[in-house]
């Protein structure tokens, strides 16, 4: 169905290549997953895929693309393109156009050329297949992020195409919701659609997986049946996150306790209830954090995770109950005050770079700490989570992987006695994944408190001492990691 | 969080109206009170605005823009009063009793008038196209415009102009938080707001570049730009319509009566 014959890319304004001399094809009716660290060139290979490299972007292309034995540049535009493949891209935000599921999953069936009757249909049948009656009348802007990738992943299919091109369509979504997805492009699969998958979680697709591709600096490292794929152990690090070890990883030499740990609780949650407007979304939870402790806070999407840590550092003040920080009681405390206590990492790192390099980016936080000479801290930071060498680079020219790991190096250069991670490992491979967690669990080992927000059972179960699970606003288990 | 501009799911008589009808009432209105420098009939049109949003149970998301509304009157009086002395002089903006600075930039009732003027008709064009947008769906907004024969360009480049307003706003909130978890404390009023332009505006606008990217792919590849559309779950011009129009075209023909007598 899809056919790439030596397809090199250059992105405008740059000079390395994204994708360097890449052939592949795409069988009608096969599932083909690709996989490969951040900045390998995968969301370019899915534009090149639609056709929409040669389309919509400048910069210098080589090599031809067929779609259903087609050059793409025959088709006279992307909307004749559109009528063969359905793409969802990695940012859902950025595919919700209305104002309710409904209306927008209606946008793409509209313009097919159906009745009115056959459209009612389809639209029914993809709001019951993926899981969306209940969320029919709510603003996609509102939804988590997991549910809005529901909702771009619907309004693709709800296109009728042959061919699906998937770029990360389950990162932020939960293991149950991850698996209604399996199990949506199973379906898919039977019925004839060729799909083509970018993704991090083979575990989970390998029952539909057909070939394995694994990407590497803009070029196809190895291509075929997952089970050859997988004989290479350096390449099956890269597909399936090797978790094994790391909460009994070996102390680090240069270890020296930064925060002398003590009897009392870091972290106390008091009763606390918080309600956005008519919501409750945490619903009297009560939470003690010993110092030094690495916790994983897990739960599905909408359980409350995020909105308990965004209390820790006051960005959230509880409706109802108490937080203790440190002994002291987060209503008397500023978040300015706070920053100094508790670091917190968003799940998107791109939320918070703006300076022009990565140098001035981790000293933004020493500034209004207060300290103006921190180049040692700076470096050290860096060095800490491996970004030495790109200190003088943009922010935003880093990998995916990178800006994650640049994202904890300006937390820890603060040097927060707690450190607070949502999702972590959105995004990476299984490599990264691992020397993120290998990071957070040297500053464990530095006296740091970790707690970090996760979807991945794996992570939880091999990283953390204490696994918390959120369910509706409530913690309705805590028990030791590993167990 | 409120969304600014943001459609708002309600069952009032204006939500009900062809989005037709509502595009009439908001040019007879922006075009009175662009026209019209009277301040006394410029009072009565926001007032008809005010009570419209009380019928159609807006009032409360129209309140929310009188604190915007409030702040660029007083710049715009404050403009006015610098830049546009006429009539009595009510006194300086300077006080005489301040030694040698003292006794300058008169504030004089022409300035004042005019001030109140321009916040007025600033008044009436954000109030009715702040409730024409929170009472129409996107969806509806865009039918119309096709309706209405205007160039697919342009109705797609005013969807996605009304889609971006809340996507920043929930955005600038993320990143205005996610510099705070980081000690950022760039204070309270104006200085602050000034010093929170870097760490705020250019994590915004990169990430809204990137996104503006895959939004402008995502409508073609849902093929806006194909023509064809399937009529499905479209507004049909009613019978409250048909009067509302009449009544607009009443009230339109009542004000040229107004300006031709020189009543206004």
């Amino acid at each position: 169905m899809i056919r790439l014959e030596n397809i090199s890319y250059t992105y405008p304004h740059t000079v390395q290549k994204a994708l360097k001399n890449l052939s592949f094809s795409l069988p009608r009716g096969s599932c083909i997953m690709v996989t490969g660290p951040s900045g390998a060139g995968k969301t370019t290979l899915c534009l090149a895929a639609a056709g929409i490299l040669h389309h919509e972007y400048g910069g210098k292309k080589e090599g031809v693309v067929f779609v259903d034995g087609l050059d793409v540049l025959n088709y006279p535009d992307l909307t004749a393109l559109a009528q063969k493949i359905g793409i969802v891209f990695d940012d859902a935000e950025a595919q919700m156009i209305f104002t309710t599921v409904e209306e927008e999953i209606l946008s793409a069936i509209e313009h097919r050329g159906l009745d009115v009757a056959a459209t009612e249909e389809r639209l029914n049948s993809i709001i019951t297949t993926t899981y969306l009656t209940e969320l029919r009348t709510r603003s996609p802007h509102n939804l988590s992020g997991g549910q809005k990738q529901r909702v771009a992943l619907a309004a693709t299919l709800a296109l009728g195409n042959d061919i699906l091109i998937l770029d990360e369509p389950t990162s932020e979504l939960d293991e149950h919701a991850t698996t209604r997805i399996v199990s949506i492009l199973s379906d898919l699969k039977k019925q004839g659609k060729t799909i083509l998958l970018v993704e991090h979680k083979y575990s989970h697709f390998k029952d539909i997986v057909d070939a394995l591709v694994v990407m590497e600096n803009g070029t196809i490292s190895a291509i075929g049946k997952p089970g050859d794929v997988l004989a290479d152990v350096r390449l099956k690090k890269i597909v399936i996150a090797d978790f094994s070890g790391i909460r009994t990883m070996p102390k680090q030499a240069h270890q020296d306790a930064q925060f002398p740990v003590s009897s009392d609780p870091i972290i106390q949650v008091r009763d606390l209830s918080y309600a956005y407007g008519d919501i409750l979304a945490l619903d009297s939870v009560n939470l003690i954090v010993q110092p030094g402790e690495f916790v994983a806070l897990v739960g599905e999407n909408g359980s409350g995770k995020t909105t308990l840590v965004k209390h820790f550092n006051r960005l959230l003040t509880p409706t109802l109950g108490n937080i203790i920080i440190n002994g002291k009681n987060t209503r008397d405390c500023t978040i300015t005050g706070l920053a100094r206590h508790v670091g917190l990492v968003f799940q998107n790192p791109d939320h918070m770079f703006f300076a022009d390099t990565v140098n001035e980016e981790v000293a933004f936080g020493l500034h209004n700490l207060g300290i103006t000479d921190g180049n040692e801290i700076i470096d050290a930071a860096l060095s800490e989570v491996g970004l030495a060498h790109t200190k003088d680079l943009y922010p935003r020219w880093l990998s995916r992987g990178e800006r994650q790991r640049l994202a904890i190096a300006c937390v820890i250069a603060m040097k927060p006695a707690i450190i607070v991670l949502d999702e972590p490992t959105t995004g990476l491979d299984g490599d990264e994944a691992r020397l993120v967690l290998e990071i957070l669990k040297i500053l464990q080992q530095k006296g740091h408190t970790i707690i970090i927000i996760t979807h991945n059972k794996e992570i939880a179960t091999n990283c953390a001492d204490r696994i918390v699970t959120m369910e509706k606003g409530k913690i309705i288990s805590d028990s030791c990691g590993g167990a | 969080m409120a969304e600014i501009l943001a459609y708002v799911h309600k069952e009032g008589f204006f939500h009900r109206l062809h989005p037709f009808t509502k595009i009439t009432f908001i040019l007879l209105f922006g075009l009175m009170s662009i026209l019209s420098t009277n301040l006394l009939f410029l009072v009565l049109l926001v007032v008809a605005v005010l009570i419209i949003a009380y019928f159609a149970s807006l009032s409360t998301e129209v309140m929310q823009q009188f604190k915007l509304i409030t702040l660029m009157s007083i710049i715009l009086i404050g403009l006015t009063i610098i830049t546009m002395p006429s009539g009595d002089t009510l006194g300086y903006l300077i006080p005489s009793i301040i030694p040698i600075i003292g006794g300058h930039i008169p504030i004089t009732m022409g300035a004042i008038d005019f001030g109140l003027v321009l916040t007025m008709r600033f008044m009436v064009l954000i109030c009715v196209f702040q409730l024409f947008v929170i009472s129409t769906q996107p969806r509806d907004i865009v039918h119309t415009m096709e309706h209405m024969k205007i160039p697919v360009d342009y109705t797609l480049m005013f969807l996605i102009a009304l889609r971006f307003i809340p996507t920043l706003q929930i955005e600038g909130k993320r990143i205005h938080e996610a510099q705070l978890a980081r000690g950022y404390n760039p204070g309270s009023g104006v200085l602050g707001k000034v010093r929170s332009v870097a760490p705020i505006v250019i994590p915004l606008v990169s990430n809204a570049l990137a996104r503006a990217t895959v939004l402008g792919l995502t409508i073609d590849i849902r093929g806006y730009r194909t023509g064809i559309r399937t009529r499905i779950r479209e507004f049909a011009f009613q019978r409250r319509d048909y009067a509302t129009i009449f009544l607009l075209i009443a009230a339109g023909c009542g004000y040229t009566m107004l300006i031709v007598q020189q009543i206004i």
